[in-house]
């Protein structure tokens, strides 16, 4: 017994010092054998570097660049290694004062935390590359100071602010959100393009990994560079846009409140989309005013960050009268021949409703759309209501309902930038709320069959009603992005799907016809161009001037929506501008030669429509 | 100085070479103290190092001071408290489980009222269950081979407290079992209990384990994962460790000196649980040589006093609490040099740590007691032969 017991002890103190002795093995091994903490000897820490990739370009349809890569550089500092600088000529060669100098470069770094003497942290941000490039030269004698490059984001044309969007620092949400891909201080696209294909443009970031040793100097890579990772460029995006388009648009729209939406009517692409009042991208970009110049466009009573191409909703008058005609059309309540006598107004139950100032007479449909005229559209709307009966109003409501939902018209149509505006087409559930069910009839909301009461729509389903007219009945959602380099499929594919409208082509020559005739006053050269120009009542001031045209009527290129607030009637800016674009779309210019366009191209510069 | 010394150790009762272990351990703490409190003397106290070391050394004396009570009384005297230090320990553990101050995200302290000192419930239970232990073992040693009336007793207590102390603390309920474990095993209990025993334990923690998914608060569960998974998973630990192994790697044979080591300043809990990586960098392999050392001599030591008494109390008494302190030592240095995954125990009677310290010069005041006494029976014995 005692020796089992005296074998129990030994085997305890066996156990202990084995144990004392793997704790010294393993201590040993760690210094001697252990390559990876041992080589460094005066190594403090491994520290991991973020290498940026470059952010994708941005091309239009042409192949011309319209958003490339800038460099600013950040001016970094380690305060030990400072010593006898000329603090003068540093001010001088970074243009900034002594009292800058002073509390960029001292830090409390005794209280603050963020702050060490032997770690950088950035004495001077964003310094752009000709102000780097002097400072450079004179760089060795300052030490202590280095720079670390920033890619910035630059632009070719000062144009297509709304659509190409801005990058920023992202936000601690979208750090959270972004399962582990972004960190603090990277940059992500916030809005417009930018930011509807961030995850195609921004790349893949990539690593690496440096010793540093105790007063923060880099020693050399850590285990030989093999935990590395190179980072991977953005995919370059290639646009529908036509940037000298684009340019012209906002050039025509200086001076007013409006947007111009220009379509290819053969693949939904967007040719130019701008909003007035508007921005020069670059205000944005990420430089060393941009809070500034931020403020200031958030403030501004006009709302220049507001792209009223997307995000504003207007009533369309009477431009709606050719999507009129169709459903008439389709729903058989009237042929093309078919007249509707108009004495100057539409008079029902002693009600007067006017007409616009035009021949009286009989009209047939082509006519109407040329005159504009109210009355036949008042009766049409009214046949379209009442084809079930006075009593169903709201059967026949509903199918004109539906035939617009087919338009694109009363949702988000689906174009590749966010904050889309949906549009308003009012149904028959939203009058049975109003008046109650089995109550209202067609002259309730008879001001509908001339685009008035409820109906909005915004530039983009203006210009998209006008592509439909132009490919006889079908088209394809609007959208900015062409395709990818490479195979980077981003969700292009909806935008290659035929929508169709149900309506019978042979509808649409009537229709053309008219809009032939309407907008005959921006005759091209050449071409024909078809329009309808939309004169929309407004009670708080001057009417909208609103017009939709494509061109030529045979084999569209180009259909454009032109809605420009408070200028009057349609013809007067809406017409002559959309005239213009199509014309400088078509043959690359207007034509100069023609004294004519000159003058209307002239007009529409010099007017100034914005509310003093 | 000298003769005060000689003096001093000429009337010093009690085994010397622990006494001697234990002036070396506190003067090691001392130094090591000094050096790795600098960041937070900056951090805390505006870059005044002595602050800290002042905090030990006082703390030191204190801790001595009561570890010459605990050696004065006579050991006896804790068989006798230690069922009723039992029964306190028990309703202390639960409410400290419940209502227990979180400190670092971990129930395991409470305030003792008035005073205001808080301390954990798992050191005095430690004391208590071992008081305990020795004692059933050494009363029970005639019938010790038999179930109901020695083991059921003797293991009972064990796997309440163990269990009680492991939602909040689980390296320090495990390394509790370890050591009743072990103290059985002395104590000529049967193997098969002994590995029934372990069974048990498994069992308890299975349950534990289950129970941590429906209370999440009171069973640390996803510390438990995560530091497993950092051990498991990764080859270079979480940043303590790497910054531990640097430091290690940083020392050589011979170390930097006291006072020169870089990483204390990179180290976080460079004073308290990774004190062993600072102590390798200043004072190298053969610094952690002695200090090791250090620890198996007390073990031996402890040992060697139950080879003297083999079925006493005491010796029993002396084994447990030497064994605890030893292997929370080398479980501690284990972590720092990354052998097992991190668990939050200290270097006993080297780290900065308020009144884990004072527990730990407690047990090694017992210890002394029954040294003494030991050592009085034995020159009795020669007397009486």
């Amino acid at each position: 017994m005692k020796d089992l017991n005296q074998n129990r002890k030994a085997i305890i103190q066996i156990f202990f010092v084995i144990g004392a002795f793997v704790l010294l093995a393993r201590t040993a091994q760690l210094q001697l054998f252990d390559s990876s903490y041992k080589r460094h000897e005066t190594v403090t820490g491994v520290q991991e570097i973020t290498l940026y990739p470059a952010r994708g370009l941005i091309y239009d349809r042409n192949g011309k660049l319209i958003v490339y890569n800038d460099a600013l550089y950040d001016i970094k500092v380690t305060y030990n290694q400072v010593k006898d600088i000329d603090t003068t000529m540093l001010c001088e060669l970074l243009n900034i004062d002594l009292n800058t100098f002073k509390k960029n470069l001292h830090k409390d770094f005794k209280k603050d935390p963020r702050f060490s003497e032997w770690i950088p942290y950035v004495f001077l941000k964003k310094l752009s590359a000709e102000s780097y490039a002097r400072f450079q030269e004179h760089l060795y004698k300052f030490p202590g100071f280095f720079a670390e490059l920033r890619i910035v984001r630059g632009y070719s044309e000062k144009v297509g602010a709304h659509i190409l969007g801005y990058v920023s620092e992202v936000s601690g949400k979208e750090i959270e959100a972004s399962d582990g891909y972004y960190s603090e201080g990277d940059y992500a696209g916030k809005t417009g393009l930018e930011r509807k294909y961030e995850s195609s443009l921004r790349g893949e970031k990539g690593k690496k990994y440096v010793m540093k040793d105790n007063m923060g100097r880099i020693e050399g890579s850590y285990k030989n560079g093999s935990k590395d990772i190179a980072p991977i460029s953005g995919k370059n995006l290639y646009t529908t846009l036509d940037i000298d388009l684009q340019a012209y648009a906002e050039k025509l729209l200086q001076n007013k409140i409006g947007a111009v939406v220009a379509l290819d009517p053969s693949t939904g692409g967007v040719l130019a989309m701008a909003s007035s009042p508007t921005y020069a991208p670059d205000l944005l970009a990420i430089n060393r005013n941009r809070s500034e110049a931020f403020t200031k466009l958030a403030s501004d009573s006009l709302k220049p960050l507001l792209n009223r191409a997307l995000n504003a909703q207007y009533p369309p008058g009477s431009i709606f009268k050719t999507v009129m005609s169709l459903v008439g059309l389709q729903e058989g309540v009237f042929a093309a021949h078919r007249g509707i006598s108009c004495r100057g107004a539409y008079f029902y139950n002693g009600r007067r409703f006017g007409c616009r100032n035009h021949p009286e007479g009989i009209h047939n449909l082509a006519k109407a759309l040329q005159y504009s005229c109210n009355t036949f559209y008042f009766q049409g709307f009214r046949d379209i209501l009442e084809k079930s009966g006075y009593e169903n109003a709201d059967k026949g409501l509903d199918t004109l309902v539906a035939h617009l939902y087919r338009f694109g018209l009363g949702k988000p149509m689906g174009i590749d930038l966010a904050g889309e505006e949906s549009g308003n087409v009012p149904t028959s559930a939203y009058y049975d709320k109003v008046y109650g069910k089995g109550v209202w009839r067609s002259p309730f909301i008879i001001s509908l069959g001339i685009g008035q009461g409820e109906y909005l729509i915004t530039p983009v389903q203006m210009a998209n009603m006008a592509a439909i007219i132009a490919n006889r009945g079908h088209y394809y959602i609007p959208h900015i992005a062409q395709h990818f380099e490479g195979n980077e499929d981003a969700g292009l594919s909806k935008y290659q799907v035929r929508k169709e409208t149900n309506i019978d082509p042979a509808h649409f020559e009537a229709v053309m016809d008219g809009m032939e005739l309407a907008a005959l006053g921006g005759r091209i050269e050449g071409h024909v161009f078809c329009g309808k120009t939309g004169t929309v009542q407004n009670p708080f001031g001057e009417d909208h001037s609103a017009f939709i045209a494509f061109a030529p009527r045979e084999n569209p290129k180009i259909a454009i929506a032109v809605y420009i607030e408070n200028s009057g009637y349609g013809s007067r800016f809406a017409r002559p501008i959309a005239s213009l674009l199509t014309e400088k779309y078509l043959k690359g210019d207007i034509d100069r030669e023609n004294p004519q366009r000159v003058w209307m191209e002239k007009t529409m510069l010099e007017a100034d429509l914005i509310p003093k | 100085m000298s003769t005060i010394g000689t003096k001093i150790y000429a009337r010093l009762q009690g085994d010397r070479t622990i006494w001697l272990v234990t002036m070396l351990l506190a003067m090691f703490s001392l130094l090591a103290i000094y050096s790795a409190s600098g960041s937070l003397a900056y951090k805390y106290k505006g870059g005044d190092t002595e602050f800290y070391l002042m905090k030990h050394i006082a703390l030191l004396i204190a801790g001595f001071g009561l570890m010459y009570i605990c050696f004065l009384v006579d050991y006896k005297r804790y068989s006798k408290i230690a069922p009723i230090a039992l029964v306190i320990t028990i309703p202390m553990l639960i409410y400290t489980l419940v209502f227990g101050t979180s400190i670092n995200d971990a129930s395991r302290w409470i305030t003792i009222p008035v005073v205001g000192i808080s301390f954990q419930t798992s050191d005095l239970a430690k004391l208590a269950l071992i008081m305990y232990l020795a004692r059933a073992i050494s009363a029970k040693q005639d019938y010790i081979k038999d179930f109901k009336s020695a083991f059921l007793p003797i293991i009972v207590p064990v796997l309440v407290v163990c269990t009680l102390i492991a939602p909040a603390d689980l390296s320090s309920s495990m390394l509790l079992f370890l050591t009743s474990l072990l103290l059985m095993f002395i104590g000529r209990v049967d193997i098969k209990y002994i590995g029934l025993l372990v069974l048990l334990g498994i069992v308890a923690f299975s349950f534990l384990i289950i129970l941590g998914n429906f209370f999440p608060e009171i069973v640390r569960l996803d510390t438990w994962i995560t530091r497993t998974k950092d051990f498991i998973v990764s080859s270079d630990g979480s940043y303590q460790v790497q910054r531990a192994k640097m430091a290690i790697a940083e020392g050589g044979w011979l170390g930097v000196g006291p006072g020169n080591s870089i990483h204390r300043n990179f180290l976080p809990s460079a004073f308290a649980d990774f004190i062993y990586a600072i102590i390798i960098e200043e004072y190298g392999l053969i610094g952690g040589l002695v200090v090791i050392v250090l620890y198996l001599t007390l073990l031996f030591r402890c040992v060697s006093l139950v080879t003297r008494s083999p079925k006493a109390f005491g010796a029993m008494l002396a084994l447990g609490l030497c064994l605890s302190l030893v292997i929370q030592a080398l479980v501690n240095m284990a972590v720092a040099v990354h052998l097992v995954p991190v668990t939050g125990l200290t270097l006993p009677l080297m780290s900065m740590g308020g009144t884990s310290l004072l527990f730990t010069c407690v047990s090694l005041g017992m210890i002394l007691s029954v040294s003494k006494y030991i050592e009085q029976m034995s020159s009795a014995e020669e007397v009486k032969a």
